[in-house]
């Protein structure tokens, strides 16, 4: 499989480590509600189809990347840098 | 003599000559032969014994599908199995054996299986294996005991035991185009490619190009077509935008148009240059593939169609128009399409004599008729081979009537002689690296074939791996997928007519008990296994292949496929296409393991050295693999056990002073404005309250609230800290931090680098170890006040730049001491020299173990991915003020269990050493299986309490605190009884590091 | 001042080695005695940095992915978004650095004694890379002065193209020694010479 990294162009998925799914918001860092953290940690869709997630290019820039791929095929239909996909995680 | 060399023809050099060795025996060939043609030029026929039945095999194929003549080349100690003996190019010196047969290929002892026929049929392993429920041989037991005689009995080759010492490589490449094969659809695809100006490879299986051309009777542009091809080849090869190689098969399709070949270096060379490479493993990036990888012929299956002597119709053609030789003395054919006119027609311009040809179909065209007429062959229509008659080799046929459209067979049997029969019962497109990289293979009812998938990536299919079977069209369609703005001029081809359609004939069945039909020869997978595999329930092809293991042998399956799904849908009264296929996956042929480890194995695997290393090796350390890392195990004195040796170093830490190479700790450069508030949201306890010059010891946890790593960090800044984790953690808390950052925190202004490689560290500990820094360190005092517990020095030795942090793993007084690692092993030297008036040694991992074990502190042993911060005592770190990561998951019921194991000390009572990984059970007596209710983590012999003793992890820790339990390991034969303690063994006030 | 040690040791041994029959196709040396700077601009400070990156070492390179620049023994080149190498032999390349560059525009972490820098030259350089790294290393791909983060299994590399055959790796050095037996052993198919 090769990843087409933003900065470093497109290399071989051996760059890579898979660093999870993309899709989940972390809760706030003081919530206590249990289940919204339980969601959070455990539950995966794991959709056929498109999926989005993160991949850290360690053998490259280092930079996480956020990666739209198809389960079943493989296809990656966009790749861009996590830090700019202000969607992802929280602010705090 | 039924086979021989012909007096001219074929691309061998015939005025050199080369020496072999098979079975012992010498032979002599030409350089171009192969291993398979120079044994059939010199009458061999036989070339080894079946699978399962030992049957005798000869030469099936001329190529990589060859099924049959497997053979181990040996060199020296070393063997390699399984060699397709129609692809092994031989040289001065070779020496090849056949496989399977005992004590030898002509007398074969295992043969009796054949009498045991029924006993090995489809299913064999489950019916026979699958012990009963209860009793000696209950479940697998039945097989564990018959499996090594049946190991020996049923099998390919063996490995040699000898290491290979050859030498396999990797090589990366990438291209705008690559080009599979090189017969006439690959060169007019490279060729049209290659005027476009882009970058491309062209892979040729084979040692010459031309494919198909090269043993064609046709002409192209008026001229012979493998010299047309070579001449195309060599063009192609000298154009600066292509890459040709040759002896190179590509045989893997992976995602994103990446694909692999293995080239074949120097297998065919005696002697090799220096550094040249057995095998290269090629990785190819591609924009577009074009798969011009040609068609397979298959075999018709009839009674006794594995004798040697019967072999596919174009392979009778390749060794005599490649080669020069004829693979018998009077040949006859066997068809149900126009193919094997065309290998007939070159056969006799060949001078090769075609006795008679045996055609299933009645109607023929006058282009087949007249080439009959002028061969001089008996054409029998309407007929079929019903048995075959031979000794070691073919002697003769059984021909009888037989009706194409009902498939009966009828009329009395006629006897043939022929001692050479060429099967062809169609053509298979070689699809597999399309399928490898697509979807389901498509039926096509006209060629009675299967073709290439939709493309789930770029590639196309050219030639006749997309059902072009003749050449004129093959060229046509090549040109058209090599580019699409430019094309090729295409050459003349002067060729007879024929139909590419076969008759739908796929097993001729006689009434009555006949000799095995042969699907798989490989496996020795008959027509009536699969038919059994269909009365037994077996019917989707993926339970046929896995219970008949139909196509599971080294070859794939690659002439067998085809006839193999046809007679399952006839018994299933189903079309082909209904049945389906299995996908095909990689390698398209077996690939050796060396050539895929690469350069990866002994010396050259990656490692990592200390700035300290070679000092370590002068001092005589027994070194130990920790990862990647190589690590002073201990120092040992001439006459010292490694315990002697670790115990020595430990109690000189505790009686004076010792210093132990710390670089291996990973360590994180953390700078900016957010620094101080990224670390407290990463680390359980609070930093941003640390002031600058000071360290502090932190713990972080995973999101769902166990313990993922300890270690120091140090404030150098307002805005910098230098970050210590555990050595086997650097990468992945590297990876934690770079993920938040990236992922939850992108506001954070906070840069992260890892300095490991950077810094080298020493860390000296006991109660001289201050007097030693005094007495060489200098720019900075190191007094109490100066250097309190977790202060930070900026300081010089020599005149080498260092940093000095107050801390200790050991619980001794004692400094870790870092300077740049270019200077690692001047600052160690010059802290043995001023530590040597004080008795200093340096020690190991062993030590270094044996002391934290002493003190209770924790490693990777106890932070193993399962413990909570309360399992290990270290709740006291866990701050109430602010969140961190797994903060909101460690109140979880589950993690406050009282039933959890937490970490306790054990010390041995009957003063044997305890087991590391040992449990912790409660009966005296050692009894399997037993109740445990903990294990050991790490265990060593302490200086400080004179006893063994260990760090555990036990149920209900802290309340078994006084009790006696037995540390049990059974499979090392030990279960002795100890006192748990608390993991706080030695020195429970911390006083001496205090001191 | 003390001289830092190479990591290669006693592994570094001057002279011809592997094929040479046929000619040398490479050459293996270490570069010693460099300042070796990695530079971190923050996401609204890179042309300000590259900027002050040219007012400290006369190279001046466009913010673009993997753009470099060689002059002579200095060198610089971006590997990661608002990261940049900068080598010099000079001595004081950090301090006229950190002049340049205050805390608000960027950090600045020396990597000298963490990094080992082999220059692989010769007519066979791209064949012998390419047995190692999955790059394309052809000139169009990989132009001179250009950057690259990449690595052969678990050994990080940076890699700057300084010349039409010619290359310099930055690796870490805890690494280095292995690595050079590595690229040694690539290195015999086609004739190499170390020195």
């Amino acid at each position: 499989m090769i990843i087409k990294c933003p900065y470093c162009g497109p290399r071989d998925v051996i760059e890579f480590v898979y660093q999870g799914d993309a899709s989940r918001t972390r809760p706030e860092p003081a919530s206590t509600d249990q289940a919204e953290w339980n969601r959070y940690v455990y539950d995966r869709a794991n959709p056929s189809g498109s999926h989005r997630e993160y991949w850290l290019h360690s053998g490259g820039c280092r930079q996480h990347l956020l990666v739209v791929r198809d389960m079943s095929s493989h296809a990656i239909s966009s790749v861009s840098f996590a830090r700019e996909n202000t969607s992802s995680g929280d602010r705090r | 003599m039924t086979s021989s060399r012909l007096n001219t023809g074929g691309r061998i050099e015939r005025s050199r000559t080369i020496r072999f060795i098979f079975d012992g025996k010498a032979y002599t060939g030409h350089p171009g032969d192969t291993l398979a043609s120079a044994l059939l030029a010199n009458g061999v026929t036989l070339f080894g014994r079946s699978f399962k039945y030992h049957r005798p095999r000869g030469v099936f194929a001329a190529g990589s599908e060859e099924p049959n003549a497997l053979v181990t080349l040996i060199d020296g100690e070393v063997r390699e199995p399984n060699v397709r003996a129609t692809e092994a190019e031989i040289h001065d010196g070779l020496v090849a054996e056949s496989q399977n047969r005992f004590p030898s290929l002509e007398h074969d002892l295992m043969a009796v299986n054949q009498l045991a026929g029924p006993l090995f049929s489809a299913g064999f392993y489950y019916k026979t294996f699958m012990g009963p429920a209860i009793g000696p041989l209950r479940g697998t037991r039945f097989w564990m005991f018959c499996e090594k005689f049946i190991r020996r009995a049923a099998g390919l080759g063996r490995a040699g035991m000898a290491a290979d010492p050859d030498r396999y490589e990797r090589m990366n490449a990438y291209c705008d185009v690559l080009v599979v094969g090189t017969g006439p659809a690959g060169l007019i695809a490279a060729e049209t490619a290659a005027a476009t100006g882009a970058r491309v490879i062209i892979a040729e299986e084979r040692p010459v190009a031309g494919g198909s051309l090269v043993s064609s009777g046709e002409l192209i542009d008026g001229r012979n077509p493998a010299v047309w091809a070579r001449e195309k080849a060599e063009l192609l090869a000298g154009l600066p935008n292509v890459r040709f190689l040759t002896r190179t098969t590509v045989w893997g399709h992976y995602d994103g148009n990446v694909l692999a070949a293995i080239e074949h270096v120097a297998d065919f060379k005696p002697n090799r240059t220096e550094g040249q490479p057995r095998q290269r493993h090629w990785v190819i990036r591609t924009g577009k593939t074009i798969l011009a990888t040609g068609a397979f012929e298959r075999p018709i299956v009839f009674p006794g169609n594995d004798r040697p002597g019967v072999m596919l119709a174009d392979a009778v053609r390749r060794f005599a128009m490649e080669y020069g030789v004829a693979a018998g003395s009077n040949i006859a054919l066997f068809t149900n399409n126009d193919s094997a006119y065309d290998v007939a027609r070159t056969l006799s311009q060949a001078g090769v004599g075609i006795g008679t040809i045996i055609d299933v179909r009645t109607d023929i065209s006058g282009t087949c008729r007249d080439i009959a007429d002028v061969a001089g062959a008996e054409l029998l229509l309407g007929h079929a081979v019903t048995a075959t008659h031979a000794g070691k080799t073919l002697s003769s046929i059984t021909v009888q009537h037989f009706n194409a459209q009902t498939g009966r067979v009828s009329g009395a049997p006629r006897e043939i002689k022929t001692d050479c029969l060429g099967v062809s019962g169609g053509w298979s497109p070689a699809i597999h690296l399309a399928s490898q990289a697509g979807g389901k293979p498509e039926w096509d009812e006209d060629l009675q074939a299967f073709l290439a998938p939709e493309a789930h990536q770029n590639w196309v299919v050219a030639g006749s791996a997309a059902g072009y079977m003749d050449t004129i069209s093959v060229l046509s369609d090549a040109a058209t997928k090599g580019s699409a703005k430019h094309r090729a001029a295409l050459p003349t081809v002067d060729a007879p007519m024929f139909d590419a359609s076969p008759a739908p004939v796929y097993q001729i069945e006689p009434d009555g008990k006949t000799q095995k039909a042969f699907v798989d020869l490989q496996h020795d997978v008959t027509a009536d296994d699969i038919r059994l595999a269909y009365r037994e329930g077996f019917h989707s092809v993926e339970h046929l292949k896995r219970y008949t293991t139909l196509g599971m042998a080294t070859d794939q399956g690659k002439t067998s496929n085809v006839p193999g799904l046809a007679i399952m849908a006839d018994a299933r009264q189903i079309p082909i296409t209904a049945a389906g296929t299995t996908r095909f996956r990689p390698p398209f042929t077996p690939v050796s393991l060396g050539a895929l480890a690469g350069e990866r194995y002994g010396d050259l695997r990656p490692h990592r050295l200390t700035p300290i290393h070679d000092w370590h090796l002068s001092a005589g350390a027994t070194m130990y693999d920790a990862g990647l890392w190589h690590r002073p195990m201990i120092y040992g004195s001439p006459g010292e056990t490694i315990e002697q040796a670790y115990i020595r170093e430990a109690r000189t830490v505790r009686d004076s002073v010792g210093i132990v190479d710390v670089s291996t700790l990973g360590k994180i450069d953390i700078q900016g404005p957010d620094a101080a508030e990224f670390l407290d949201r990463v680390y359980t306890n609070m930093f941003s309250t640390l002031p600058i010059g000071k360290a502090r010891y932190g713990l972080m946890l995973r999101e769902d609230g166990i313990v993922f790593d300890d270690g120091t960090t140090w404030r150098l800044g307002q805005d910098q800290f230098l970050m210590t984790t555990t050595t086997a953690n650097a990468g992945p808390v590297m990876q934690h931090l770079e993920y938040y950052l990236d992922c939850i925190w992108p506001d954070l202004r906070v840069h992260l680098t890892s300095v490991t490689d950077v810094w080298a560290g020493a860390a000296i500990a006991g109660p001289k170890s201050r007097a030693v820094l005094e007495s060489c360190v200098t720019a900075s005092k190191v007094d109490d006040a100066t250097l309190p517990f977790m202060g930070i020095v900026h300081a010089r030795i020599g005149d080498i730049p260092v940093m000095i942090c107050r801390l200790s793993f050991s619980g001794e007084l004692a400094y870790e001491v870092y300077c740049g690692a270019g200077f690692g092993t001047a600052m160690w030297e010059a802290l043995i020299s001023a530590g040597t008036p004080f008795g200093i040694v340096p020690y190991g991992l062993e030590a270094l173990g044996t002391l934290r074990i002493e003190k209770g502190h924790v490693t990777g042993a106890e932070i193993d991915g399962r413990t909570t911060a309360h399992d290990l005592h270290l709740d006291w770190m866990l701050s109430k003020k602010k969140p961190f990561i797994g903060s909101a998951m460690l109140g979880r019921e589950g993690l406050q269990d009282n039933n959890r194991l937490s970490l306790v000390g054990l010390i041995s009572l009957d003063n044997q050493p305890i087991n590391g990984g040992s449990h912790i059970v409660a009966d005296a007596t050692p009894r399997e299986p037993a109740d445990s209710f903990g294990h050991v983590t790490a265990a060593c012999y302490s200086p400080a309490l004179g006893k063994y003793v260990a760090l555990a992890l036990v149920k209900h820790g802290s309340s078994m605190i006084g009790r006696r339990a037995y540390a049990s390991d059974l499979l090392r034969d030990k279960h002795g009884p100890v006192e748990i303690v608390s993991h706080h063994m030695f020195d429970r006030e911390g006083s001496r590091m205090h001191g | 001042m003390a001289e830092i040690d190479s990591p290669l040791g006693s592994n570094y041994i001057a002279g011809e080695h592997g094929n040479v029959a046929a000619g040398i196709g490479v050459s293996l040396a270490e570069r010693r005695n460099l300042s070796i700077i990695q530079v971190t601009a923050w996401p609204n400070t890179i042309p300000t940095v590259l900027t002050a990156i040219g007012s400290a070492t006369g190279l001046i390179i466009d913010n673009k992915p993997g753009l470099g620049r060689v002059a002579g023994e200095k060198s610089v080149f971006g590997f990661a978004p608002g990261r940049f190498l900068v080598t010099a032999a000079s001595a004081d390349l950090e301090t006229r650095l950190r002049s340049a560059i205050s805390a608000d525009l960027g950090t600045i972490v020396p990597l000298t004694h963490g990094r080992c820098v082999i220059r692989i030259a010769g007519p066979a350089s791209e064949w012998v890379l390419s047995k190692l790294f999955a790059l394309d290393f052809s000139e169009h791909a990989f132009a001179v002065g250009h950057g690259r983060a990449t690595l052969h299994h678990d050994i990080h590399a940076l890699i700057q193209r300084v010349d039409q055959d010619a290359f310099d790796l930055y690796i870490f050095r805890t690494f280095a020694r292995s690595f050079w037996t590595i690229l040694g052993h690539a290195a015999e198919e086609v004739g190499y010479r170390v020195g």
